[in-house]
């Protein structure tokens, strides 16, 4: 039978290119079709049982294994923070002791809600900025140039660094005397610019009337942003890059014709095909956003202050300097929440469009 | 970096030691049993932490049997590693018959060894002993009647009750009772500064008399083009620091002791003022304060960019490991101001858990710590003072017998906040979130109620 | 026809000629590159100089002969040689693991059918987002109440270990009972790491032609069959990017080693512990800390540098 089966695929290959960017149709797309006879129809149903049966060696152990730890131990969790957990005595897992206490010492914290701003600020703006700044880099290396490899292995490279290294490297950047943005800014004469990034601020003067502006603007949290725009920006150059060439020439080449200026033809014509690719990107930037911790850890210690304080680094400090198990465990519960009222949206738009 | 205050270890000529050792050390014998008892106590049910009495198959007849002894600490480089080596040199020739197992946990200030020692104790399986630091941050344990009282089979041995002043005694009964044995102490109320930059900006520090005082001291040296305070703000707990002296200084030991026990309100103008007190020295730390360690500050000390330097005494360590920077002509130290005829005090101690897996060889190990012999081996590499004051000043040097000077004609021993000794690791890690917020604000109302709240 | 004339048609540019666009294209790209590699040339030259060196010279500066030493170098690579090795030992494992737990998931959960599929698939992606807070407190305590090392006693004495290693000479490994943790760290990354992995793998599997798996079926070939034959041998470019990716995030994590390794910086660390302890502790000279940097990058670096076009080219495939 292999030698049938290697024919069709080579067949496949010859006439398809790449099998990979054939499109076509998806597994369900496939069945649909084939459902129309009512008897072939339930020989199918059939199929479908056993599908379910033969593909279960595959993946039920993975999922076994990822649900529990991953379900598993955020069940475990959410117990932990419904206990008063806390100092060197083990919690009774008794339910009739379980209560919501921790959850509203928490909405009753100062603290907890800055830090709930703040981990809001930098999933949004990390994740914005550097799909902008991929973007763009992108475009410039998608523009024919020589040595491309080259750049793009470049602007790849801070992207597999950890937050330990490059927090080492940008803590010493950020330096106000000896740094280099400090350098750089004085060397182009902007020497008025130059500033404390790690623990200035500006006065936002008239535009802190407009709701949600601060009437003071904090550096730190921008300048740990901008850092990270460093690192993984690079990782989302590489995914648009391979969204734009996945878009066929003659697109180009009809924009071109159109007469359409480079500007217009990528806001027109390319930009909505990448969707794909901004949510590829995004998704994994967004992995890295909750990741920050380890990089304000290294950066400030557990206590990075109001400025850039997130709920992460609040329940790491909670937990495990105060002892205050449960409450680190409720803080947790509600990172959690904030990471699926990102992840429901995209999941759902996902399995609205067919591509869950 | 990490947010804890490192009292460890800053010559330089010894930190190749460091990179040997953390790699070396080899651990076969003496642990391995560990893992295998803890499983069957640890249920995660907490109806096994009534079990403080020793365990099964301890051994009754103590005059010549040891269980072997497993002693944690974070000293694994530098200053802190010699030092507890000859500890344990010591310690060993008087009891050969100890079978000794040390297993360091280095790390952020000892914040590795705490988490270590949290699980542990959570599983009923703790060491026979561990480096702590003592005070308020043993209240955990206590609270969950994990430590011992050795008064008795310790404390009433080697005469420690009367060779050892009120504020280490205090700090070893986190409840009332002994619990723990401290073996060293390092002052926080110290003002370090750079004899030839004060003496070029026309400043005397002997003659500043309290912490606002200090304020005018660096507003002079500013103006003689140098950096007043070498501050880093990169992390609060310096800051932590910093105002404790500020507070002990200009309100004194009573107003501090109260603040610390909860009674902020009652003090609040000593409070607020003591915090503006720092934001006033805020206006003359270096420009990147924010970015540098306490060693890049204290740099700044021995470089001669800046004029005072405070620290706990650990500091000087560093300007020992400084060829051609010398005690008295190149730095010096002052009480801080405000606060001469004080000894505030961090300590590294060594408690006594119950569940002990080795009774008998970790009391006679606590006694030993508790001894001349001990801290006489110990502190003077260490860099530190014992917290006897029967120990002879011979083997130290001419700074730390100063110190141990100050020490022992000192009036009171007022417990460091930031360290955990003056209050327990909940409130400490409220006051540290304060600090955090003060130094990026310098906003006193803020800081007061913030501190206030971490306190009651 | 080249790539690069193909470039050159579809965006309108004639390369040859010199045109200002052109030019200012390259100076950015230029000043990009810059921008990108600053901190790492700082660093690397702060790693060369004498600490009166860095201590007096701009950053970015190479050193001066007389300021020039490898002696930091030295210093982080003895520090850290012995947790790299751990770090390996870790990494490699926890990567394979969950690159293939991923690949078969992606697999079974792509290439059948079945009702309540899109459920477990949803419970696949949703556990990529899981803030690792989340689970800290329960895996501090799961892994202080499960004793690896015992339960392991009977198959494998993991006590004792030692390795002669190029470079770096005899390395005593595991003569420790923490690391019993490494173990459990393996454990830990691979499940974190499945959903990542099963979400690459599946977007590629989609995109698999369902023709030629069914024609496979129906000539009777069983599902590991196709599996093995055919699934497995077109995998390869994106078993390249999950290898590299999960070897990165396996490598570069702080967190939980943090909280697996009870013994912190013990002879268990893995290289971020170590590194971080190098420029969090006892004495912080720049050049030492930007060398121990260096070296404890250095893997997932060349990592990148070999195959960062694998990555680049995979990750196109991928979506």
């Amino acid at each position: 039978m292999s030698t049938h089966i290697l024919k069709r695929l080579l067949d496949r290959l010859r006439d398809g290119g790449s099998p990979v960017r054939t499109d076509g149709g998806t597994a369900a797309a496939g069945s649909e079709t084939a459902g129309g006879d009512s008897d072939l129809g339930s020989a199918l149903s059939s199929l479908r049982e056993s599908d379910a049966v033969r593909s279960a060696p595959f993946w039920l152990p993975p999922f076994l294994l990822m649900g529990f730890f991953v379900y598993g131990a955020i069940s475990w969790n959410i117990v932990i923070s419904l206990t008063d957990f806390g100092g060197l005595t083990l919690p009774t897992y008794d339910p009739s002791t379980f209560d919501l206490e921790m959850y509203r010492r928490a909405f009753s914290d100062g603290q907890f809600w800055i830090a709930t701003r703040n981990t809001f600020v930098l999933l949004i703006s990390f994740t914005g900025l550097s799909l902008a700044g991929g973007l763009g880099l992108a475009i410039l290396v998608d523009r024919g140039i020589r040595f491309e490899n080259w750049f793009r292995t470049v602007y790849l490279l801070p992207f597999s660094l950890s937050f330990v290294v490059t927090a080492v490297f940008w803590r010493w950047m950020y330096n106000f005397d000896s740094g280099l943005i400090n350098a750089f800014l004085r060397g182009i004469g902007l020497d008025f610019v130059a500033s404390k990034w790690l623990t200035g601020s500006i006065d936002t003067g008239a535009l802190g009337a407009i709701p949600l502006v601060p009437d003071t603007f904090y550096f730190k949290l921008f300048a740990v942003i901008f850092a990270l725009l460093w690192q993984f920006s690079g990782y989302a150059m590489v995914v648009y890059l391979a969204g734009l060439r996945a878009i066929p020439n003659d697109q180009y080449e009809a924009a071109r014709v159109d007469g359409a200026s480079i500007l217009r033809m990528y806001r027109r014509v390319i930009l909505p095909q990448l969707r794909a690719s901004t949510v590829s990107a995004a998704v994994v930037l967004m992995v890295f956003a909750l990741k920050a911790f380890d990089f304000l850890y290294v950066l400030f210690g557990s206590n990075p202050g109001p400025t850039a304080d997130i709920l992460s680094t609040m329940m790491y400090r909670q937990a495990f300097s105060a002892n205050e198990w449960a409450y680190g465990s409720a803080i947790a519960v509600v990172l959690f929440v904030v990471a699926l009222t990102v992840v429901a949206p995209y999941l759902y738009g996902e399995y609205r469009r067919g591509e869950l | 970096m990490t947010d804890t205050p490192n009292s460890d270890d800053v010559s330089r000529r010894t930190y190749l030691k460091l990179a040997g050792g953390a790699g070396t050390a080899t651990f076969l014998a003496g642990c391995t049993g560990g893992g295998g008892e803890s499983t069957t106590e640890s249920t995660e049910s907490s109806g096994d932490s009534e079990s403080t009495e020793e365990t099964s198959g301890d051994d009754s007849d103590s005059s010549t049997e040891y269980n072997a002894l497993e002693v944690q600490h974070w000293w694994t480089g530098g200053d802190g590693g010699a030092a507890v080596q000859a500890l344990f040199e010591g310690f060993e020739e008087q009891h050969p018959d100890i079978e000794l197992t040390e297993n360091p946990v280095a790390g952020g200030a000892g914040q590795n060894l705490r988490a270590v020692i949290k699980k542990r104790i959570l599983n009923n399986d703790p060491p026979s002993s561990w480096q702590a630091w003592p005070g308020a941050n043993l209240q955990p344990f206590t609270d969950a009647d994990k430590l011992e009282d050795i008064e008795e089979s310790v404390w009433d041995h080697n005469d420690m009750k009367n060779t050892y002043l009120d504020g280490p005694q205090e700090a070893a009964q986190p409840a009332g009772n002994y619990v723990s044995v401290p073996l060293n102490i390092h002052r926080l109320n110290n003002l370090f500064y750079n004899v030839e930059v004060v003496e070029d900006a026309g400043v005397d520090p002997a003659s500043i008399d309290s912490p606002s005082a200090l304020v005018d001291a660096m507003a002079t040296v500013d103006e003689a083009g140098y950096v007043g305070m070498a501050q880093q703000t990169n992390s609060a707990w310096s800051t932590g620091q910093l105002w404790a002296q500020v507070l002990l200084g200009e309100y004194g030991a009573d107003v501090y002791a109260d603040v610390t026990a909860g009674n902020v309100e009652a003090n609040a103008d000593a409070v607020r003022d003591s915090l503006d007190i720092v934001k006033q020295y805020s206006e003359y730390y270096p420009n990147d304060a924010g970015s540098i360690s306490w060693q890049d500050a204290n740099s700044k000390i021995i470089e001669g960019d800046a004029a005072f330097f405070h620290q706990g005494d650990w500091a000087a360590g560093m300007y020992r490991g400084q060829d051609g920077f010398e005690y008295e002509s190149n730095w010096d130290h002052v009480p801080f101001p405000g606060t001469e005829g004080l000894y505030s005090l961090n300590m590294d101690s060594f408690p006594m858990p119950t569940n002990n897996p080795s009774p008998e060889a970790t009391k006679a190990f606590l006694r030993y710590v508790g001894s001349v012999d001990a801290q006489e081996r110990f502190n003077p590499k260490k860099g530190s003072i014992p917290p006897r004051t029967d120990v002879p000043q011979d083997a130290f040097g001419p700074f730390l017998q100063n110190q141990m000077d100050d020490f022992s004609n000192s009036e009171a021993q007022p417990l460091s906040i930031q360290h955990g000794l003056a209050v327990a690791p909940d409130a400490l890690t409220a006051f540290e979130d304060a600090m955090a917020s003060f130094i990026s604000n310098y906003d006193v109302e803020a800081a007061y109620s913030a501190v206030q709240s971490a306190f009651q | 026809m080249s790539v690069r004339d193909d470039l050159a048609e579809r965006v309108g540019v004639d390369l040859e000629a010199v045109d200002p666009l052109r030019v200012a294209l390259y100076a950015t790209l230029v000043g990009l590159v810059a921008f990108y590699l600053s901190p790492l040339e700082s660093g690397l030259m702060t790693a060369l100089k004498t600490e009166a060196e860095f201590a007096t010279s701009p950053p970015f500066v190479p050193p001066t002969v007389e300021g020039f030493t490898l002696e930091p170098f030295g210093v982080a690579i003895d520090t850290l040689s012995s947790a790299i090795l751990n770090s390996i030992m870790l990494a490699v494992p926890a990567t394979v693991l969950s690159a293939l737990f991923g690949s078969f998931a992606a697999y079974g959960l792509t290439n059948f059918e079945w009702r309540g599929q899109l459920g477990v698939v949803a419970l696949f992606i949703a556990g990529i987002f899981i803030p690792y807070q989340a689970v800290l407190i329960p895996l501090s305590r799961l892994w202080a109440i499960v004793d690896t090392q015992s339960l392991l006693a009977p198959v494998l004495d993991i006590t004792v270990f030692s390795a002669q290693v190029p470079v770096l000479g005899t390395v005593e490994l595991a003569t420790h009972p923490h690391y019993a943790s490494i173990i459990n760290l393996i454990i830990t990354h691979t499940a974190y790491g499945i959903p990542i992995t099963t979400l690459l793998f599946r977007g590629y599997y989609k995109k698999l032609s369902t023709e030629m798996l069914e024609a496979a079926r129906l000539d009777g070939a069983g599902a590991f069959t196709v599996y093995r034959r055919i699934v497995l041998p077109l995998s390869m470019p994106m078993f390249a990017v999950t290898l590299i990716y999960q070897f990165t995030q396996v490598w570069n994590d702080l967190l939980f080693a943090l909280i697996i390794i009870p013994s912190g910086s013990g002879p268990a660390a893995v290289a971020t512990i170590a590194l971080n302890e190098l420029t969090g502790g006892i004495i912080q000279t720049f050049n030492t800390q930007m060398a121990g940097a260096f070296v404890a990058a250095l893997p997932t670096l060349l990592v990148y540098v070999l195959f960062g076009d694998k990555f680049a080219k995979g990750v196109a495939g991928g979506t």
